[in-house]
């Protein structure tokens, strides 16, 4: 009798192992890492579309002494020095750092923002720190978009200005 | 006749435990099967999305497209306009040719910024090779700067905002 409930201890114990190897499984096919396809994608084009912005150039300019100024040579240095006090740019009747926060916003939300990802842009002082250019998608009437902060996201890589008011860093981060 | 009913009892015993038995077993076929199906289908799916990356890939770096400047290196994520609005009678005159890079697939470049204005071109479709029984379809954006020779502000080119996209079809 002793031995016979041994027996059936034993199946059990199989059967409980059973069903452990069975939610193992499962579980490891339910968290399967996000496939490297993406991750690729994304870090790419964060380093690509910050390469854009900054090189782009606007038209529409007035005053300042490029004719076609652009956004990291000329307005980013000109928004760093001056802030929102002075500008030696008027583009599209802004001074360079409304219309930087502006047209950056705008270029981003019309592609990164359609096709579904979040961002956020920052420019800041790498003496102190200090951000004067903060950039995210989040669109208040919709409630889509946002910052990057606290998610798994990706750089597009330092972008170093030497302005006339000290060193300046520039960073893109893109995430889903 | 007591012997008897034991062992009848013993037969239902084993009878249960081995329909357990077969029941888990069958559970752990159909899900076997599900998971290769499911993981078969995934990989395809990453076969198509790879080919898409080295569809993308080959565009932002095709000569006919990337900006140069004499013999310095070509400037990375960046098309030459003046490049772009004649590639599209190379591509078609080539064919055969962007079909072994490309395949079944379409690339078109849009510019965003500047704008142009009303009646002016702001996308070209470089190269449309569609599928005839297509099932499936994957875009791949890329934003490219669009390097513009024909204006110039202190002999300087000026640089537009645009987004490459490129769909390949399976």
């Amino acid at each position: 009798m002793r031995r016979r409930a041994q027996m059936e201890m034993a199946g059990l114990v199989v059967i409980v192992i059973l069903i452990t190897l069975g939610i193992l499984f499962m579980a490891q096919f339910a968290l399967k890492d996000e496939p490297d396809k993406n991750i690729f994608t994304r870090k790419e084009l964060a380093a690509s579309t910050m390469a854009a912005v900054m090189k782009m150039t606007v038209t529409g300019c007035t005053e300042g002494t490029a004719q076609f100024p652009q956004i990291e040579g000329d307005l980013l240095d000109d928004c760093a020095v001056f802030g929102d006090v002075h500008s030696n740019y008027i583009c599209e009747g802004k001074p360079s750092c409304e219309f930087l926060q502006f047209k950056i916003e705008e270029l981003l939300d019309q592609t990164l923002g359609v096709w579904g990802k979040k961002y956020h842009f920052v420019s800041e002082m790498v003496s102190n720190n200090e951000e004067f250019l903060y950039i995210d998608g989040y669109n208040a009437v919709t409630g889509t978009g946002g910052h990057c902060q606290d998610r798994v996201r990706d750089t597009s890589g330092d972008f170093y200005l030497p302005s006339g008011n000290g060193l300046v860093r520039s960073v893109l981060y893109v995430c889903e | 006749m007591k012997r008897t009913k034991r062992g009848q009892v013993h037969m239902s015993e084993t009878i249960a435990v081995l329909f357990i038995f077969f029941i888990l077993v069958l559970f752990g076929s159909i899900f076997y099967y599900k998971y290769s199906e499911v993981s078969f289908n995934q990989q395809q799916d990453e076969l198509f999305a790879r080919r898409a990356i080295d569809t993308t890939t080959k565009t932002l770096f095709l000569p006919e497209l990337l900006c140069s400047k004499g013999d310095a290196e070509a400037e990375q994520f960046c098309f030459d306009m003046m490049k772009l609005k004649s590639a599209e009678s190379v591509f078609a005159d080539n064919k055969n040719y962007y079909f072994n890079m490309f395949s079944y697939a379409k690339i078109t470049v849009k510019q965003y910024y500047p704008e142009v204005p009303d009646g002016g071109t702001d996308t070209w479709t470089i190269y449309d090779n569609q599928k005839p029984d297509t099932t499936k379809t994957k875009p791949t954006y890329f934003i490219v700067t669009l390097k513009d020779e024909s204006q110039q502000s202190n002999g300087e080119p000026t640089y537009g905002f645009g987004v490459v996209t490129v769909e390949v079809y399976s």
